[in-house]
């Protein structure tokens, strides 16, 4: 039993000794070869080219029109390796290859050996040979068994463990992640959203024996968990809130009620035997469906939207035969890669060039859904919607219905006249008796006319008027027949909301033949082909066939029959398939690498035994997803520690990205955004003026819920490799690219988030053990060079007396209070531009103090804008030199220019301004600028209104609110490394925003600027991208 | 007994010797695997990749003229349409805007002369293309079949009329050559500030291949490259410590799992984008460039000034490694449906002295050799009147019948015209080119082969023209 697997580890190893010591044979290594490039021509058909059939040694032997194909006299003159080695056979582009030439060289060297004896009769087509046949992937599933010895180690948890370990005594195993690795996990694996920092604790704390099991059982009964794992299933069934197909890529409207189908059923623990047969025959199930739908049946419906998944354009201008017929391709192609892991739809046309699947499979397949899907009696999309309409709500709709048939008919009416004009003011452009004639055949029923009239329109195409080009006659009929349109909505928009599934139906007693296309081609069909499964699904002689119609239901029940025996276990494909792509989203990669096809181009899986033991183990526990989580992420295996260096990663925890629906998700749950609300409508999406489609900011949900349409990717999404739909995705790319990180840099949506972070770190800041940042300094911001008060100006000594900052910040300006006039101060304010002094001897002061010895030239212009009053008086006065200029401004403006100040360091200037005698209508605008030139650089400019704010804040909460940004972005606290270096790009943030105040939004203090800018380095790092 | 999987082989594989384990090795071999479709990379990048046979051509850059330049006033001369002006046409015709339609033949307003040693000859509206016809192919015989814009337009860039979700000509040369620039993306596209053209973004789709071959946008306008640039209060120190810190954060992560590759590479695309920015902003600068270059591309006229700068930043980006640049109009200026007369002469104006400087500067700095640039529209224009109401209304509906494109360098056979169209102007009907031939050609140049260039893609092999009838157009190679 274990052969399989020996194959695969030692293959590197043995082989060539294995093919030097035995010889070729046809079945084994010569057929692959034709199958791949010959047999189109040369036996798949019974249409032979030049009458030669490779189908047999036998065969070739006889040979074509061109005599035998084989000479083993003289190996090298064969007719058959002159052909291909000459690049003539087969014709094209695609030839063998140099080793496979040499390949067959050497095997009619050998004397062109059989593996068996072949037979004189065989049937038409390649049929299908025991060599392919053994392949590993038609096997049936074997439970391995699994050693007692294994099960005993130390390390193994479970079977899984066990089939792992394989034998070896050595512990091949990495150490189990700790605790809290494992938790965010589970959590992200699970739910695909991160714990909220005191679950978090909660579980890390925990003290009981079996808290992973709780774990465990809390995730998978989170209603979340249907959300993560739908977006799984998603993927490969393709689905898209839009027909894709046609430019119009018209919106599916109830395409996700499918999708909360899906979430609902995971939710549920469905079985998934039973989760696939409603997929496929939900409506055969449902039973007669007359009257208001139950709500069963409506579950039932919704499940087969499944099958209507496929680009569908022929509702939306290509409702042809080769439209109708790609949606039956595509949606074959979605069951092939979803349910059988094979390219089933590669032997649509001709027989598969590498699997053992001949085109009359294909087309067996076809027919299973042929009565549903019946491209010579189609339906589009809209007619295929099931309604949800109750009768009550048919009777209240047609009520207003007839309300609006009034307004329809006036529209009509309308319509009818604007015609009229338009084809009299045309024919006037017409000289009689053609305008006569024209319009004659113009008013004549289209059917009606005679071959002349119809020649006489051709000739003279500008009197085809019809209601689609009226406008370009008269442009005023467009937005006058618009407003007839508005109120006839307006009226129909009363009517009880009409909700439709998305679903596949059969019409009752419709069984159309299915026929096999020569070459895939619809214009030329072949032989009626009846359903059923594939023939290597199942043992030779044994494959499962479908009846035509089941007397028992209405339709043909053959989906139905399709679905049980796909589901049976009788089959090796399902139950692995399934159970491998649960692996790969559990360890990254499945155990079949190609988790769409497990056929011959397909990868081989690394651990045979472990892929059955899984799939056995599923069908088992009731096809239970759930269980089957639980029994993958108890072994050891998943709770190893993340090995970066592992050979392979199908069977060790590796790091891996967080897919874009979850980076975006996980950054809502950071911030606190995310509205978590299940199921509905999907969240609108819109084109920013740069061509950027994003999703609309008002509506936070789960990235699942984000309308998914196939010509409108949303950026974020793409970006990160979420799949645009064109037919299914079978595996996500992982990529990593600079327009990532370009995205995460400068991208609105991560800004946004990390504002928003900062926000909430602000809020929530953590209480900090002194200990865990002892002697880390916290940063101060530097002091401000602008300072804001009032005080006198002594005309003596002509210097500032009492200078006092005004104690009052607004948020826009700094009072005596928070309100006006305050007690002790009364009007004095200062401001951007200007302010307000108080009595006359309290002047209200702006001081500058300089940071360097230099030569400070001043240039301002003052103005008093008031018509009352008796107007200011300004003043500049230096700390070293007194007053340096004064001015006055009574409803005028005045220029308060000084060309020269010497400073010292720690000198101030002071910006002085006094009522002068009257205490009213004294607001005033003074703007100063001062040119400083410090010795030996070159000359700044600081303006008093550009750097003009708010009074330093404290940064007591700094601490805490790092630990908190910490811990919601990354699920744990800070070290203390890690706190100093946040300190200290705290500390060169405000460096930097001092020197240059444009750094920090409007609006923003420095201490939120410098912790967004924090957080958005948290939000876009790998620790938040990668989960180990 | 207790024995590993690979003791148990060791000790007996060679010993077997049965028919069973034999079969089971050889089994996985895959002999049947052609070696001519490669197993697609699990992951995708841009690294420089070897073309399967020798290149022409590195780069190429796109002048995609929206809309339908009217053939038969510019580039080809139909004296017999001249001829019966004003008379009624025999043939079929197709027309678009039924209303307006008419089958009156509509000759040129304009005079052709021969130019060049070649003796091309082309109409007067375009006196600067004139000057370059020596160093171009003109081929006069294109044909989509298809009258509307997006049809055509799709067929020229993604290989099927009229069908989304095809990989653009330049996300193919990306996917097989990868970027000879790891400093600046190596698929762009210019859009005009008057917004963007018909299809919209569709233009620069890469389709069913992942976004790493789709084109970059450069704007008119700030921001010139979608993310590049940070928002003001976060340009230079601000971003610059936001990195640094970022990049500490990354560099002790990534410690805890010596030999994570993905983790080192996510740091380097870090690193990738500063350089980006960098060099995006140098690359677009054409303050620098001497005033004779200026005045070559038309940078004094307002009439040229905006188109020129778009050519010319277009240089500067091959001459950095980006490997397809294209230009796109606003909307669709050469959708010459009336005013034609007027119309026409406006968009020319515009148009001609840039596009024939980007070939002549190409040529005096010795990159013509290796880059090839694209002049053309996605369909052509009918030989009859489109009657929007007296004769200085007039103008001419769509026409994919046929009509003219022009390219050079880059192994583009110089001072030539190829294939022709009937003596109207209406249909190709002489060595018709198709935009899959086109596009086969084109591959070829950069050391392609069109059709073993193969995408995987939902189980089927994608090559670019989709399986649909194509030929590399040898008579027009150097």
């Amino acid at each position: 039993m274990k052969l399989a697997s020996y194959a695969t580890t030692l293959l590197v190893c043995v082989c060539t000794q294995v093919m030097g010591s035995e010889p070729l044979t046809y079945e084994q290594h010569i057929r692959p070869i034709f199958r791949a490039h010959c047999f189109d021509c040369h036996g798949a058909t019974a249409d032979l080219e030049g009458s030669l059939d490779l189908r047999q040694v036998r065969l070739m032997k006889k040979g074509g029109e061109s005599g035998s194909v084989l000479d083993l006299a003289n190996p090298s003159e064969s007719y058959l390796l002159e052909r291909i080695s000459s690049g003539e056979m087969p014709p094209g582009e695609n030839s063998v290859s140099p080793s496979e030439i040499e390949t067959i060289k050497q095997w009619i060297v050998e004397g062109a050996n059989t593996a068996r004896p072949e037979p004189e009769q065989i049937d038409p087509g390649l049929g299908i040979t025991a060599e392919e046949r053994s392949f590993w992937a038609y096997q049936p599933i074997r439970r391995p068994d699994v050693r007692a010895a294994d099960l005993s180690h130390p390390r193994v948890r479970n079977p899984i463990d066990a089939i792992a370990l394989d034998g070896q005594s050595v512990d091949q195993f990495q150490p189990d992640a700790d605790r809290r690795t494992l938790i965010l996990r589970a959590y992200f694996d699970l739910i695909g959203l991160p714990p909220e920092p005191k679950a978090l604790e909660r579980w890390v704390h925990d003290p009981s024996e079996d808290w992973y099991d709780q774990l465990l059982t809390d995730l998978l009964s989170s209603p979340h968990y249907g959300e993560r794992w739908a977006r799984h299933w998603l993927d490969v069934t393709g689905y898209a809130d839009s027909e894709g197909y046609t430019t119009a890529d018209a919106v599916r409207p109830w395409a996700w009620k499918y999708r909360d189908w899906v979430i609902q059923s995971l939710n549920e623990d469905k079985p998934f035997d039973q989760f696939i047969t409603e997929q496929l025959a939900g409506d055969e199930i449902a039973g007669p469906q007359e009257g208001d739908l139950t709500d069963r049946q409506i579950e039932l419906l919704t499940a087969t939207g499944f099958l209507r998944m496929a680009a569908d354009g022929t509702g939306s201008g290509a409702n042809d035969a080769v439209s109708r017929n790609q949606v039956m391709t595509d949606t074959i192609k979605i069951i092939g890669t979803s349910l059988f892991g094979l390219s089933i739809q590669c032997a649509q046309c001709h027989d598969h060039r590498y699997d053992p699947i001949p085109q009359t499979d294909y087309y067996a397949l076809r027919a299973v859904f042929e009565p549903a899907l019946d491209w010579n009696s189609w339906k589009t999309p809209d007619a295929r919607r099931v309604s949800l309409y109750t009768a009550a709500d048919h009777e209240q709709a047609a009520q207003i219905e007839a309300e609006a048939s009034v307004v329809v008919q006036e529209r009509a009416k309308e319509l009818a006249e604007y015609m009229r004009q338009a084809i009299d003011a045309e024919l006037m452009k017409f000289e009689e008796p053609l305008r006569t004639s024209l319009r004659e055949a113009y008013e004549t029923p289209a059917n009606d006319r005679t071959d002349a009239q119809k020649q006489l329109l051709a000739a003279n195409p500008s009197v085809n008027i019809s209601e689609g080009n009226l406008y370009q006659y008269i442009p005023d009929s467009k937005p006058k027949l618009a407003e007839f349109d508005v109120k006839i909505t307006e009226i129909r928009a009363k009517k009880p909301v009409h909700e439709f599934v998305r679903a596949l139906t059969e019409p009752p007693n419709h069984a159309p033949e299915t026929k096999l296309f020569f070459r895939g081609n619809h214009e030329q069909p072949k032989q009626v082909i009846p359903p059923g499964a594939p023939t290597i699904a199942a043992p030779e002689g044994q494959r499962a066939e479908f009846p035509a119609d089941d007397e028992a239901l209405p339709t043909t029940g053959r989906r139905l029959a399709f679905a049980r025996w796909l589901t049976s276990g009788d089959n090796p494909l399902l139950a692995r398939v399934i159970a491998n792509r649960i692996w790969m989203h559990h360890f990254g990669t499945g155990l079949v690498s190609t988790p769409a096809d497990f056929g011959k181009l397909g990868n081989a899986p690394t651990n045979p035994e472990l892929l059955d033991w899984i799939a056995d183990e599923l069908v088992a526990e009731n096809w239970s997803l759930k269980r089957l989580h639980r029994v993958i992420m108890t072994s050891t295996i998943y709770r190893q520690r993340a090995n970066a260096t592992a050979i392979d990663h199908s069977v060790n925890r590796s790091l891996r990205r967080l897919e874009a629906e979850t980076i975006r998700d996980r950054m809502l749950v950071a911030t606190n955004t995310l509205d978590a609300k299940l199921f509905g409508a999907p969240v609108a999406i819109s084109e920013e003026d740069t061509g950027q489609i994003v999703v609309d900011e008002n509506q936070p949900r789960r990235s699942i819920y984000i309308q998914s349409r196939r010509t409108q990717p949303v950026a974020l999404m793409q970006t990160f490799d979420a799949p645009v739909m064109e037919t299914n995705c079978e595996v996500r790319a992982d990529s990593t690219v600079a327009t990532q990180s370009l995205m995460l840099l400068n991208g609105q949506f991560i800004l946004d988030q990390a504002a928003k972070l900062a926000d909430r770190a602000a809020l929530e800041a953590c209480e900090v053990d002194p200990e865990s940042v002892d002697g880390l300094a916290v940063p101060e911001l530097p002091a401000q060079s602008w300072q804001y008060g009032y005080g006198r100006f002594d005309e003596k000594e002509s210097r500032i007396e009492d200078f006092t900052a005004l104690p009052h910040w607004t948020g826009s300006q700094y009072q005596g209070g928070a309100t006006l006039p305050d007690a002790n101060l009364g009007w004095a304010l200062l401001n951007a531009g200007g302010g307000h002094p108080d009595i006359p001897d309290r002047s209200v002061i702006r001081r500058w103090t300089a940071t360097d010895d230099c030569i400070v030239q001043i240039s301002g212009t003052l103005s008093h804008a008031s018509e009352n009053g008796d107007g200011i008086r300004a003043r500049v006065v230096s700390s070293r030199h007194g007053m340096a200029g004064e001015w006055i401004a009574a409803h005028s403006s005045a220029d308060t220019s000084v060309s020269r100040v010497e400073v010292r360091t720690g000198d101030t200037i002071d910006f002085v301004t006094d009522c002068r005698q009257h205490q009213t209508s004294d607001s005033f605008a003074w703007q100063v600028s001062l040119a400083i030139q410090i010795e030996g650089q070159p000359m700044q400019t600081i303006g008093s209104s550009d750097r003009f704010a708010g009074p330093n804040e404290s940064t007591e909460t700094l601490v805490g609110q790092i630990a908190r940004a910490w811990q919601l972005a990354y699920c744990r606290q800070p070290t203390r490394d890690e706190f100093g270096m946040a300190l200290q790009f705290v500390s060169r943030q405000f460096e930097t925003f001092a020197a240059s105040p444009t750094t920090v939004p409007q609006g923003k203090s420095a201490v939120r600027q410098a912790m967004t800018n924090l957080c958005q380095s948290l939000l876009s790092s790998n620790e938040f991208l990668y989960v180990e | 007994m207790n024995i590993s999987r690979r003791n148990f082989l060791n000790s007996h594989a060679m010993g077997l010797g049965s028919v069973a384990l034999a079969w089971l090795l050889q089994q996985e071999q895959a002999l049947a695997t052609p070696k001519n479709i490669p197993k697609q990379p699990a992951t995708f990048d841009l690294k420089p990749k070897q073309p399967h046979h020798a290149p022409r051509a590195k780069a190429m850059i796109s002048l995609f003229q929206h809309g339908g330049p009217s053939h038969m006033d510019l580039t080809d001369p139909k004296p017999e349409l001249t001829k019966y002006d004003g008379t009624e046409y025999s043939e079929e015709v197709g027309y678009s805007f039924v209303n307006e339609a008419s089958k009156t033949l509509m000759g040129t307003k304009w005079k052709f002369a021969k130019h060049g040693q070649c003796g091309t000859e082309l109409s007067e509206l375009l006196p600067e293309t004139a000057k370059i016809v020596d160093d171009i192919c003109l081929i006069r015989s294109m044909h989509t079949g298809a009258n509307g814009h997006e049809v055509s337009i799709r067929y020229f860039h993604g290989g099927i009329p009229g069908v989304l979700g095809r990989a653009h000509l330049a996300s193919w040369l990306l996917y097989g050559l990868g970027s000879e620039t790891q400093d600046l993306p190596a698929y762009m596209v210019l859009t005009d500030p008057g917004g963007h053209p018909v299809d919209g973004v569709n233009n620069w789709s890469s389709g069913f291949m992942p976004a790493l071959f789709q084109g970059t946008v450069l704007r008119p306008k700030e921001p010139r490259i979608l993310n590049l640039d940070a928002p003001p209060h976060l340009r230079g120190e601000p971003q610059r410590q936001n990195l640094e810190f970022l990049q500490t954060l990354n560099r002790s992560h990534a410690d805890r799992f010596p030999g994570a590759n993905e983790l080192e590479a996510r740091i380097a695309s870090y690193e990738l984008a500063a350089r980006m920015q960098t060099a995006a902003g140098e690359a677009l600068d054409v303050s620098k460039e001497s005033k004779a270059t200026h005045e070559l591309y038309g940078l004094n006229d307002d009439a040229t000034r905006e188109y020129g700068t778009r050519c010319l930043i277009a240089r500067r980006l091959v001459e950095r490694g980006v490997r397809f640049v294209q230009l796109f109009q606003a909307g669709q200026p050469w959708d010459n449906h009336s005013n034609i007369v007027t119309a026409l002469p406006g968009i020319c104006r515009k148009t001609d002295k840039p596009s024939a400087a980007l070939v002549q500067d190409l040529k005096q700095r010795g990159m013509l050799d290796e880059v090839i640039v694209h002049w053309g529209g996605e369909i052509g224009r009918l030989p009859v009147t489109q009657n929007q109401g007296g004769p200085e209304k007039h103008g001419r509906d769509h026409n994919g019948q046929g009509f003219s494109i022009w390219m050079a360098g880059g192994g583009i056979k110089p001072g030539m015209t190829f294939g022709a169209t009937d003596e109207f102007g209406h249909r190709a009907v002489e060595n018709v080119v198709t935009p899959n031939d086109y596009q086969a050609t084109l591959l070829n140049l950069f050391g392609l082969d069109w059709n073993q260039l193969v995408f995987h893609h939902a189980g089927r092999q994608e090559v670019i023209t989709a399986g649909r009838n194509a030929r590399v157009v040898e008579e027009i190679l150097a």
